[in-house]
Protein backbone atom coordinates (compact mmCIF):
# COMPACT_ATOMS: atom_id res chain seq x y z
CA UNK A 1 0.00 0.00 0.00
CA UNK A 2 1.12 3.81 -0.21
CA UNK A 3 -0.41 6.39 1.69
CA UNK A 4 0.27 10.12 1.64
CA UNK A 5 -0.68 13.49 3.10
CA UNK A 6 -0.90 15.66 0.40
CA UNK A 7 1.99 15.92 -1.86
CA UNK A 8 4.11 14.02 0.87
CA UNK A 9 4.42 10.18 0.08
CA UNK A 10 4.10 8.72 4.02
CA UNK A 11 4.52 5.21 3.18
CA UNK A 12 5.62 3.90 -0.47
CA UNK A 13 4.52 0.48 -1.70
CA UNK A 14 4.50 -1.39 2.12
CA UNK A 15 3.86 -4.94 1.68
CA UNK A 16 3.15 -7.11 4.53
CA UNK A 17 0.87 -9.24 6.01
CA UNK A 18 -0.10 -10.92 9.36
CA UNK A 19 -1.57 -14.51 10.31
CA UNK A 20 -3.70 -15.42 13.26
CA UNK A 21 -1.43 -15.31 16.53
CA UNK A 22 1.80 -13.81 14.71
CA UNK A 23 2.93 -10.76 15.95
CA UNK A 24 5.19 -7.80 13.09
CA UNK A 25 6.86 -5.39 14.71
CA UNK A 26 7.27 -2.04 12.80
CA UNK A 27 10.60 -0.87 13.04
CA UNK A 28 11.83 2.35 11.98
CA UNK A 29 13.17 6.44 13.03
CA UNK A 30 10.27 9.18 13.64
CA UNK A 31 8.22 9.63 10.41
CA UNK A 32 8.74 6.72 8.78
CA UNK A 33 5.29 5.87 8.87
CA UNK A 34 4.52 3.88 11.54
CA UNK A 35 1.78 5.00 12.87
CA UNK A 36 0.39 5.88 9.31
CA UNK A 37 0.65 2.39 8.41
CA UNK A 38 -1.63 1.19 11.92
CA UNK A 39 -4.01 4.05 10.95
CA UNK A 40 -4.08 2.56 7.19
CA UNK A 41 -5.30 -1.03 8.46
CA UNK A 42 -8.08 0.99 10.63
CA UNK A 43 -9.08 2.40 7.23
CA UNK A 44 -8.69 5.86 8.78
CA UNK A 45 -6.52 7.15 6.10
CA UNK A 46 -7.04 7.14 2.39
CA UNK A 47 -4.69 4.90 0.25
CA UNK A 48 -2.77 6.36 -2.52
CA UNK A 49 -2.30 2.72 -4.06
CA UNK A 50 -2.56 -0.54 -2.92
CA UNK A 51 -5.31 -2.35 -0.46
CA UNK A 52 -5.92 -3.14 2.80
CA UNK A 53 -7.46 -6.83 4.01
CA UNK A 54 -8.64 -6.88 7.80
CA UNK A 55 -9.70 -10.72 8.73
CA UNK A 56 -11.13 -11.16 4.87
CA UNK A 57 -12.99 -7.74 5.32
CA UNK A 58 -12.25 -3.95 3.67
CA UNK A 59 -10.56 -2.38 6.97
CA UNK A 60 -13.41 0.23 7.45
CA UNK A 61 -15.96 -2.97 7.98
CA UNK A 62 -13.22 -4.67 9.99
CA UNK A 63 -12.96 -2.16 13.04
CA UNK A 64 -14.97 -3.65 15.72
CA UNK A 65 -12.51 -6.72 15.60
CA UNK A 66 -9.39 -4.50 15.90
CA UNK A 67 -7.92 -3.27 18.83
CA UNK A 68 -6.06 -0.50 19.01
CA UNK A 69 -4.03 0.89 21.60
CA UNK A 70 -2.45 3.91 21.76
CA UNK A 71 0.06 6.23 23.62
CA UNK A 72 -1.40 6.54 26.99
CA UNK A 73 0.05 10.45 27.64
CA UNK A 74 -1.87 11.57 25.10
CA UNK A 75 -5.10 11.52 27.11
CA UNK A 76 -6.40 13.84 29.41
CA UNK A 77 -4.92 12.87 32.93
CA UNK A 78 -7.85 15.34 34.35
CA UNK A 79 -10.99 13.89 32.41
CA UNK A 80 -13.53 12.98 34.93
CA UNK A 81 -13.48 9.40 33.98
CA UNK A 82 -12.87 6.10 36.22
CA UNK A 83 -10.60 3.10 35.49
CA UNK A 84 -13.16 0.92 35.43
CA UNK A 85 -15.08 3.21 32.94
CA UNK A 86 -12.54 3.20 30.31
CA UNK A 87 -12.02 -0.47 30.25
CA UNK A 88 -15.47 -1.09 29.39
CA UNK A 89 -14.67 1.30 26.77
CA UNK A 90 -13.60 -1.72 24.92
CA UNK A 91 -17.09 -3.25 25.30
CA UNK A 92 -19.14 -0.39 23.19
CA UNK A 93 -19.18 -2.00 20.16
CA UNK A 94 -20.65 -4.80 21.27
CA UNK A 95 -23.02 -3.31 23.79
CA UNK A 96 -24.09 -1.41 20.51
CA UNK A 97 -25.95 1.81 20.34
CA UNK A 98 -28.55 3.25 22.89
CA UNK A 99 -27.88 0.73 25.28
CA UNK A 100 -25.93 0.72 28.86
CA UNK A 101 -23.12 -1.68 29.63
CA UNK A 102 -24.38 -4.77 31.63
CA UNK A 103 -23.33 -6.99 34.55
CA UNK A 104 -21.16 -9.25 32.01
CA UNK A 105 -19.73 -6.13 30.37
CA UNK A 106 -18.78 -5.33 33.98
CA UNK A 107 -17.67 -8.60 34.56
CA UNK A 108 -15.42 -9.13 31.57
CA UNK A 109 -13.65 -5.68 31.90
CA UNK A 110 -12.54 -6.72 35.93
CA UNK A 111 -11.47 -9.50 34.39
CA UNK A 112 -9.40 -7.92 31.76
CA UNK A 113 -7.82 -5.00 35.07
CA UNK A 114 -6.74 -8.70 36.57
CA UNK A 115 -4.69 -9.57 33.68
CA UNK A 116 -3.37 -6.34 33.83
CA UNK A 117 -2.90 -6.02 37.65
CA UNK A 118 -4.54 -3.31 38.00
CA UNK A 119 -7.62 -4.66 39.51
CA UNK A 120 -8.05 -2.76 42.64
CA UNK A 121 -7.53 0.46 41.21
CA UNK A 122 -10.92 -0.18 38.95
CA UNK A 123 -12.72 3.17 40.95
CA UNK A 124 -9.68 5.13 40.90
CA UNK A 125 -9.93 8.67 38.10
CA UNK A 126 -7.77 7.26 35.26
CA UNK A 127 -5.53 10.13 35.63
CA UNK A 128 -4.82 9.58 38.78
CA UNK A 129 -2.59 6.57 37.70
CA UNK A 130 1.19 5.94 36.73
CA UNK A 131 2.32 6.84 33.23
CA UNK A 132 2.95 2.77 33.04
CA UNK A 133 -0.85 1.53 34.85
CA UNK A 134 -2.83 4.07 32.27
CA UNK A 135 -0.97 2.20 29.57
CA UNK A 136 -2.01 -0.92 31.03
CA UNK A 137 -5.75 0.09 30.91
CA UNK A 138 -5.32 0.83 27.48
CA UNK A 139 -4.02 -2.67 26.98
CA UNK A 140 -6.94 -3.99 29.26
CA UNK A 141 -9.51 -2.04 27.25
CA UNK A 142 -8.21 -4.06 24.26
CA UNK A 143 -8.34 -7.28 25.73
CA UNK A 144 -11.83 -6.57 26.86
CA UNK A 145 -12.77 -6.11 22.79
CA UNK A 146 -11.76 -9.45 22.17
CA UNK A 147 -10.05 -8.15 19.44
CA UNK A 148 -8.66 -10.19 16.69
CA UNK A 149 -6.26 -8.20 15.92
CA UNK A 150 -3.86 -5.45 17.97
CA UNK A 151 -2.64 -2.81 16.89
CA UNK A 152 0.09 -1.04 19.30
CA UNK A 153 1.53 2.54 18.58
CA UNK A 154 4.54 2.42 20.60
CA UNK A 155 3.05 0.33 23.52
CA UNK A 156 6.58 0.69 25.34
CA UNK A 157 7.47 4.23 25.11
CA UNK A 158 9.34 5.38 28.59
CA UNK A 159 7.52 2.69 30.88
CA UNK A 160 7.94 0.50 34.22
CA UNK A 161 9.75 -2.41 34.14
CA UNK A 162 6.21 -3.85 35.65
CA UNK A 163 4.63 -2.94 33.10
CA UNK A 164 6.83 -3.78 30.16
CA UNK A 165 6.71 -7.50 31.79
CA UNK A 166 2.86 -7.42 31.69
CA UNK A 167 2.84 -6.15 28.10
CA UNK A 168 4.92 -9.00 27.12
CA UNK A 169 2.82 -11.82 28.93
CA UNK A 170 -0.47 -10.63 27.63
CA UNK A 171 0.61 -10.24 24.13
CA UNK A 172 2.18 -13.71 24.38
CA UNK A 173 -1.67 -14.99 26.03
CA UNK A 174 -2.97 -13.30 23.25
CA UNK A 175 -1.06 -14.56 20.09
CA UNK A 176 -1.53 -18.04 21.97
CA UNK A 177 -5.14 -17.29 21.63
CA UNK A 178 -4.77 -16.70 17.72
CA UNK A 179 -4.45 -12.93 18.10
CA UNK A 180 -2.90 -10.99 15.56
CA UNK A 181 -0.48 -8.05 16.99
CA UNK A 182 0.96 -5.49 14.67
CA UNK A 183 3.25 -3.06 17.18
CA UNK A 184 5.14 0.00 16.23
CA UNK A 185 8.22 0.16 18.45
CA UNK A 186 11.66 1.43 19.26
CA UNK A 187 12.37 -0.96 21.92
CA UNK A 188 14.29 -3.93 19.56
CA UNK A 189 14.93 -5.86 22.50
CA UNK A 190 11.23 -6.32 23.72
CA UNK A 191 9.79 -6.12 19.67
CA UNK A 192 12.49 -9.43 19.95
CA UNK A 193 10.61 -10.90 22.85
CA UNK A 194 7.40 -10.37 21.62
CA UNK A 195 7.27 -10.43 17.78
CA UNK A 196 8.28 -13.28 15.47
CA UNK A 197 8.49 -10.91 12.33
CA UNK A 198 9.31 -7.33 12.21
CA UNK A 199 9.25 -4.47 9.03
CA UNK A 200 11.83 -2.49 9.42
CA UNK A 201 10.30 1.01 7.48
CA UNK A 202 11.44 4.25 6.66
CA UNK A 203 8.38 5.61 4.45
CA UNK A 204 8.98 2.78 2.32
CA UNK A 205 9.95 -1.19 3.56
CA UNK A 206 13.78 -1.51 4.43
CA UNK A 207 13.80 -5.17 5.23
CA UNK A 208 10.65 -7.59 6.04
CA UNK A 209 10.70 -11.09 7.42
CA UNK A 210 11.58 -13.34 10.31
CA UNK A 211 13.04 -10.88 13.55
CA UNK A 212 16.12 -12.06 13.61
CA UNK A 213 17.01 -11.92 9.91
CA UNK A 214 14.77 -8.41 9.13
CA UNK A 215 16.62 -6.35 11.84
CA UNK A 216 20.41 -6.48 10.99
CA UNK A 217 23.04 -3.58 11.90
CA UNK A 218 22.91 -3.26 7.88
CA UNK A 219 18.79 -2.26 7.88
CA UNK A 220 18.96 -0.86 11.00
CA UNK A 221 21.49 1.90 9.09
CA UNK A 222 19.50 1.67 6.45
CA UNK A 223 16.66 2.83 7.91
CA UNK A 224 17.66 5.32 10.88
CA UNK A 225 20.54 6.53 8.83
CA UNK A 226 23.17 8.32 11.06
CA UNK A 227 21.30 7.77 14.27
CA UNK A 228 21.86 3.75 14.18
CA UNK A 229 25.62 3.44 15.48
CA UNK A 230 27.64 0.25 15.33
CA UNK A 231 29.63 -0.30 18.64
CA UNK A 232 32.88 -2.43 18.68
CA UNK A 233 31.28 -5.55 19.99
CA UNK A 234 29.07 -5.74 16.68
CA UNK A 235 25.82 -4.93 18.22
CA UNK A 236 24.30 -1.51 16.77
CA UNK A 237 22.42 1.01 19.00
CA UNK A 238 19.70 3.49 17.51
CA UNK A 239 19.03 6.38 19.21
CA UNK A 240 15.48 8.05 18.84
CA UNK A 241 14.76 11.13 19.76
CA UNK A 242 11.36 10.54 21.91
CA UNK A 243 9.40 12.74 24.48
CA UNK A 244 7.66 11.44 27.38
CA UNK A 245 5.46 13.48 29.33
CA UNK A 246 4.83 12.62 32.00
CA UNK A 247 1.21 13.98 34.24
CA UNK A 248 -0.51 13.54 37.28
CA UNK B 1 -35.38 35.41 55.22
CA UNK B 2 -38.47 33.32 54.93
CA UNK B 3 -40.33 36.69 53.05
CA UNK B 4 -37.36 37.60 50.83
CA UNK B 5 -37.58 33.37 49.11
CA UNK B 6 -41.17 33.05 49.26
CA UNK B 7 -42.65 36.34 48.67
CA UNK B 8 -41.90 37.27 45.13
CA UNK B 9 -43.56 34.11 43.69
CA UNK B 10 -46.65 35.18 44.82
CA UNK B 11 -47.62 36.80 41.46
CA UNK B 12 -48.18 34.15 38.33
CA UNK B 13 -45.63 36.01 36.08
CA UNK B 14 -42.94 35.28 38.74
CA UNK B 15 -44.23 31.92 39.09
CA UNK B 16 -44.08 31.07 35.51
CA UNK B 17 -40.57 32.92 35.15
CA UNK B 18 -39.67 30.57 38.12
CA UNK B 19 -40.94 27.58 36.21
CA UNK B 20 -39.05 28.42 33.22
CA UNK B 21 -35.81 29.42 34.83
CA UNK B 22 -36.04 26.10 36.84
CA UNK B 23 -36.42 23.49 33.53
CA UNK B 24 -34.03 25.39 31.68
CA UNK B 25 -31.51 25.03 34.86
CA UNK B 26 -32.46 21.21 34.66
CA UNK B 27 -31.41 21.48 30.98
CA UNK B 28 -28.64 23.69 30.88
CA UNK B 29 -27.10 21.96 34.04
CA UNK B 30 -26.93 18.45 32.27
CA UNK B 31 -25.71 19.39 28.98
CA UNK B 32 -23.10 22.08 30.88
CA UNK B 33 -21.14 18.59 32.00
CA UNK B 34 -20.72 17.43 28.09
CA UNK B 35 -19.46 20.88 27.04
CA UNK B 36 -17.04 20.49 29.59
CA UNK B 37 -16.41 17.41 29.01
CA UNK B 38 -16.05 18.10 25.20
CA UNK B 39 -14.07 21.52 25.80
CA UNK B 40 -17.45 23.15 23.65
CA UNK B 41 -17.38 26.26 25.84
CA UNK B 42 -16.06 28.70 22.78
CA UNK B 43 -18.46 26.73 20.36
CA UNK B 44 -21.48 27.35 22.51
CA UNK B 45 -20.05 31.06 22.78
CA UNK B 46 -20.28 30.65 18.76
CA UNK B 47 -23.57 29.35 18.67
CA UNK B 48 -25.19 32.06 21.16
CA UNK B 49 -23.70 34.93 18.49
CA UNK B 50 -24.53 32.75 15.02
CA UNK B 51 -28.38 32.29 16.14
CA UNK B 52 -28.78 35.79 16.92
CA UNK B 53 -29.63 36.65 12.95
CA UNK B 54 -32.52 34.24 13.08
CA UNK B 55 -34.46 35.50 15.80
CA UNK B 56 -33.79 39.22 14.39
CA UNK B 57 -35.42 37.88 11.36
CA UNK B 58 -38.50 36.03 12.66
CA UNK B 59 -38.76 39.23 15.21
CA UNK B 60 -38.94 41.30 12.30
CA UNK B 61 -40.86 39.40 10.22
CA UNK B 62 -43.26 38.60 12.90
CA UNK B 63 -42.81 35.32 13.32
CA UNK B 64 -42.58 33.21 16.02
CA UNK B 65 -38.86 33.83 17.96
CA UNK B 66 -38.80 30.55 18.91
CA UNK B 67 -38.72 28.96 15.21
CA UNK B 68 -36.49 31.54 14.51
CA UNK B 69 -33.89 30.32 16.80
CA UNK B 70 -34.48 26.59 16.48
CA UNK B 71 -33.74 26.45 12.65
CA UNK B 72 -31.03 29.20 13.28
CA UNK B 73 -29.76 27.04 16.12
CA UNK B 74 -29.78 24.03 14.35
CA UNK B 75 -28.23 25.29 10.94
CA UNK B 76 -25.73 27.04 13.01
CA UNK B 77 -24.92 23.42 14.72
CA UNK B 78 -24.52 21.98 11.43
CA UNK B 79 -21.79 25.08 9.91
CA UNK B 80 -20.32 25.30 13.36
CA UNK B 81 -19.39 21.50 13.41
CA UNK B 82 -18.29 21.71 9.37
CA UNK B 83 -16.00 24.85 10.48
CA UNK B 84 -14.06 22.97 13.03
CA UNK B 85 -13.42 20.33 10.16
CA UNK B 86 -11.85 22.97 7.92
CA UNK B 87 -8.15 21.78 7.40
CA UNK B 88 -5.38 24.48 7.51
CA UNK B 89 -7.04 26.97 9.27
CA UNK B 90 -7.57 26.90 13.03
CA UNK B 91 -10.79 25.92 15.05
CA UNK B 92 -10.92 29.26 16.80
CA UNK B 93 -10.23 31.60 13.78
CA UNK B 94 -13.16 29.63 12.14
CA UNK B 95 -15.18 30.15 15.07
CA UNK B 96 -14.51 33.35 15.19
CA UNK B 97 -15.30 34.34 11.67
CA UNK B 98 -18.53 32.75 11.80
CA UNK B 99 -19.47 34.55 15.19
CA UNK B 100 -18.69 38.21 14.00
CA UNK B 101 -20.34 37.84 10.73
CA UNK B 102 -23.58 36.55 11.75
CA UNK B 103 -23.76 38.82 15.01
CA UNK B 104 -23.38 41.69 12.50
CA UNK B 105 -25.66 40.30 11.13
CA UNK B 106 -28.45 39.92 13.12
CA UNK B 107 -27.72 43.40 14.55
CA UNK B 108 -28.04 44.65 10.83
CA UNK B 109 -31.48 43.41 10.99
CA UNK B 110 -32.92 44.47 14.05
CA UNK B 111 -31.21 48.32 13.57
CA UNK B 112 -34.26 48.70 10.85
CA UNK B 113 -36.73 48.78 12.98
CA UNK B 114 -37.78 51.80 15.07
CA UNK B 115 -37.51 50.12 18.28
CA UNK B 116 -34.07 49.60 17.59
CA UNK B 117 -32.07 49.65 21.14
CA UNK B 118 -35.73 48.30 23.50
CA UNK B 119 -35.42 45.29 20.87
CA UNK B 120 -31.86 44.72 20.97
CA UNK B 121 -32.07 44.65 24.74
CA UNK B 122 -34.70 42.27 25.20
CA UNK B 123 -33.24 39.76 22.55
CA UNK B 124 -29.55 39.83 23.86
CA UNK B 125 -30.57 40.03 27.58
CA UNK B 126 -33.99 37.90 27.99
CA UNK B 127 -37.73 39.28 28.98
CA UNK B 128 -38.18 36.21 31.58
CA UNK B 129 -41.31 38.27 33.55
CA UNK B 130 -43.11 38.23 29.99
CA UNK B 131 -42.73 34.17 29.43
CA UNK B 132 -46.28 32.82 28.66
CA UNK B 133 -47.52 29.44 29.46
CA UNK B 134 -46.87 28.59 25.81
CA UNK B 135 -42.80 29.56 25.87
CA UNK B 136 -42.58 27.03 28.74
CA UNK B 137 -44.35 24.24 27.07
CA UNK B 138 -41.91 24.53 24.34
CA UNK B 139 -38.88 24.73 26.85
CA UNK B 140 -39.97 21.95 28.41
CA UNK B 141 -40.61 19.68 24.97
CA UNK B 142 -36.73 20.81 24.22
CA UNK B 143 -35.57 19.83 27.14
CA UNK B 144 -37.20 16.23 27.14
CA UNK B 145 -36.34 15.82 23.95
CA UNK B 146 -32.41 16.82 24.72
CA UNK B 147 -32.53 14.72 27.85
CA UNK B 148 -33.63 11.67 26.04
CA UNK B 149 -30.93 12.17 23.33
CA UNK B 150 -27.96 12.33 26.09
CA UNK B 151 -28.94 9.65 27.61
CA UNK B 152 -29.06 6.95 24.34
CA UNK B 153 -25.95 8.69 23.34
CA UNK B 154 -24.34 9.10 26.83
CA UNK B 155 -21.92 6.33 26.50
CA UNK B 156 -20.57 7.50 22.61
CA UNK B 157 -20.17 11.16 23.96
CA UNK B 158 -17.98 10.32 26.53
CA UNK B 159 -15.96 8.18 24.98
CA UNK B 160 -15.48 10.89 21.83
CA UNK B 161 -14.67 13.26 24.37
CA UNK B 162 -12.24 11.39 26.08
CA UNK B 163 -10.29 9.51 23.21
CA UNK B 164 -11.51 10.20 20.00
CA UNK B 165 -8.80 8.00 18.77
CA UNK B 166 -9.95 4.88 20.17
CA UNK B 167 -13.57 6.11 18.63
CA UNK B 168 -12.40 6.74 15.23
CA UNK B 169 -10.71 3.44 15.91
CA UNK B 170 -13.62 1.69 17.38
CA UNK B 171 -15.53 2.90 14.04
CA UNK B 172 -17.21 5.64 14.95
CA UNK B 173 -17.88 8.55 13.44
CA UNK B 174 -17.22 11.39 15.12
CA UNK B 175 -18.15 13.77 12.99
CA UNK B 176 -21.70 12.36 13.50
CA UNK B 177 -21.00 12.44 17.26
CA UNK B 178 -20.19 15.81 17.34
CA UNK B 179 -22.97 17.04 15.20
CA UNK B 180 -25.27 15.27 18.22
CA UNK B 181 -23.59 17.14 20.74
CA UNK B 182 -23.44 20.75 18.72
CA UNK B 183 -26.98 20.28 18.23
CA UNK B 184 -28.29 19.81 21.46
CA UNK B 185 -26.18 22.78 22.92
CA UNK B 186 -28.10 24.73 20.03
CA UNK B 187 -31.41 23.94 21.40
CA UNK B 188 -30.03 25.03 24.87
CA UNK B 189 -29.49 28.07 23.69
CA UNK B 190 -32.95 28.10 21.65
CA UNK B 191 -34.46 27.26 24.94
CA UNK B 192 -32.54 29.96 27.15
CA UNK B 193 -32.74 33.03 24.75
CA UNK B 194 -35.85 34.31 25.75
CA UNK B 195 -35.06 33.88 29.98
CA UNK B 196 -31.36 35.14 29.95
CA UNK B 197 -31.36 36.55 26.07
CA UNK B 198 -28.56 35.52 23.83
CA UNK B 199 -25.63 36.72 25.66
CA UNK B 200 -26.18 35.39 29.06
CA UNK B 201 -27.31 32.12 27.92
CA UNK B 202 -23.68 30.77 27.39
CA UNK B 203 -23.07 31.41 30.83
CA UNK B 204 -25.93 28.75 31.59
CA UNK B 205 -24.02 26.19 29.90
CA UNK B 206 -20.11 26.82 30.95
CA UNK B 207 -20.87 27.80 35.10
CA UNK B 208 -22.85 25.19 36.33
CA UNK B 209 -20.31 22.25 34.49
CA UNK B 210 -17.58 24.26 35.74
CA UNK B 211 -19.11 24.19 39.30
CA UNK B 212 -19.70 20.53 39.33
CA UNK B 213 -16.32 19.69 38.17
CA UNK B 214 -14.81 21.06 40.66
CA UNK B 215 -17.32 19.13 43.67
CA UNK B 216 -16.83 16.00 41.56
CA UNK B 217 -14.41 13.34 39.50
CA UNK B 218 -17.10 11.54 38.42
CA UNK B 219 -19.30 12.11 35.47
CA UNK B 220 -22.98 10.71 37.20
CA UNK B 221 -22.36 13.38 40.15
CA UNK B 222 -21.56 16.17 37.98
CA UNK B 223 -24.43 16.20 36.65
CA UNK B 224 -26.84 16.32 39.54
CA UNK B 225 -24.46 18.76 40.90
CA UNK B 226 -24.63 21.13 37.71
CA UNK B 227 -28.28 20.90 37.92
CA UNK B 228 -28.97 21.83 41.16
CA UNK B 229 -26.32 24.57 41.25
CA UNK B 230 -28.12 26.09 37.77
CA UNK B 231 -31.46 25.71 39.67
CA UNK B 232 -30.47 27.34 43.30
CA UNK B 233 -29.19 29.87 41.27
CA UNK B 234 -31.90 30.67 39.14
CA UNK B 235 -34.05 30.74 41.56
CA UNK B 236 -32.04 32.90 44.02
CA UNK B 237 -31.07 35.22 40.98
CA UNK B 238 -34.59 35.75 40.39
CA UNK B 239 -35.67 36.75 44.14
CA UNK B 240 -32.69 39.07 44.17
CA UNK B 241 -33.98 40.71 41.81
CA UNK B 242 -37.51 41.13 42.58
CA UNK B 243 -36.27 42.11 45.94
CA UNK B 244 -34.26 44.59 44.25
CA UNK B 245 -36.49 46.39 42.05
CA UNK B 246 -40.15 46.47 44.21
CA UNK B 247 -38.30 47.04 47.60
CA UNK B 248 -34.93 49.15 46.88
CA UNK B 249 -35.76 50.74 43.83
CA UNK B 250 -32.98 49.26 42.29
CA UNK B 251 -33.76 47.63 38.73
CA UNK B 252 -31.62 44.29 38.70
CA UNK B 253 -32.13 42.51 35.12
CA UNK B 254 -33.81 39.42 36.14
CA UNK B 255 -31.60 37.13 33.25
CA UNK B 256 -28.30 38.79 34.63
CA UNK B 257 -28.89 38.58 38.16
CA UNK B 258 -29.11 34.68 37.43
CA UNK B 259 -25.86 34.81 35.64
CA UNK B 260 -23.97 36.63 39.02
CA UNK B 261 -25.79 34.26 41.35
CA UNK B 262 -23.82 31.54 39.16
CA UNK B 263 -20.61 32.77 38.90
CA UNK B 264 -20.64 34.08 42.84
CA UNK B 265 -21.82 30.11 43.24
CA UNK B 266 -18.54 29.04 41.10
CA UNK B 267 -16.23 31.78 42.76
CA UNK B 268 -17.37 30.04 46.19
CA UNK B 269 -17.24 26.36 45.12
CA UNK B 270 -13.15 26.94 43.72
CA UNK B 271 -12.40 28.95 47.02
CA UNK B 272 -14.18 25.89 49.23
CA UNK B 273 -12.02 23.34 46.86
CA UNK B 274 -9.13 25.18 47.08
CA UNK B 275 -9.42 24.98 50.35
CA UNK B 276 -10.23 21.73 51.35
CA UNK B 277 -7.55 20.37 48.85
CA UNK B 278 -4.86 21.97 50.79
CA UNK B 279 -6.06 20.60 53.70
CA UNK B 280 -6.05 17.31 52.36
CA UNK B 281 -2.55 17.94 51.28
CA UNK B 282 -1.42 19.03 54.49
CA UNK B 283 -3.12 15.86 56.33
CA UNK B 284 -1.53 13.41 53.78
CA UNK B 285 1.72 15.71 54.66
CA UNK B 286 3.53 13.62 57.34
CA UNK B 287 2.49 10.29 56.05
CA UNK B 288 4.17 10.93 52.74
CA UNK B 289 7.81 9.44 52.40
CA UNK B 290 10.14 12.35 52.57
Amino acid sequence: MSVSYGRDLALDDVTLSVARGEAVALIGPNGAGKSTLLKAILGLLPLTEGRVEVLGQRPEDARERVGYVQQADTLDAEFPVSVLQVVLMGRYRAIGWFRRPGADDRRQAMEALAEVGLADRAKDRFGTLSGGQRQRVLLARAIAQHAQLLLLDEPFNGLDATTTDILIEVLARMRADGVGVVMSTHDLAVAHLTCGDACVLNRRRVAYGPIGEAITPGTLAEAYGSRAVQLASGATVVTTTTTTTTTG
Amino acid sequence: MFRLLVEPFRDAYMQRALVEILVLSALAGVVSVYVLLRRLAFVGDALTHTIFPGIAIAFVAGHSLFLGALFAGLASAVLLTAATRIRGIDHDAALGVLVGAFFSLGVVIVSTQSSYTADLTALLFGLIHTVATTEIIETTAIAVGVLVVLRLTHKELVLRAFDPVAAEAMGYRTLLLDLVVNGLVALVVVAGVRAVGTVLVIALLVVPGAIARLVSERIAPMIVVAVGAAGLCGYLGLAASYEASLNHNVRLGSGATVVVALTFAFVLTAAFSTLVRRRHRAALGPALPA
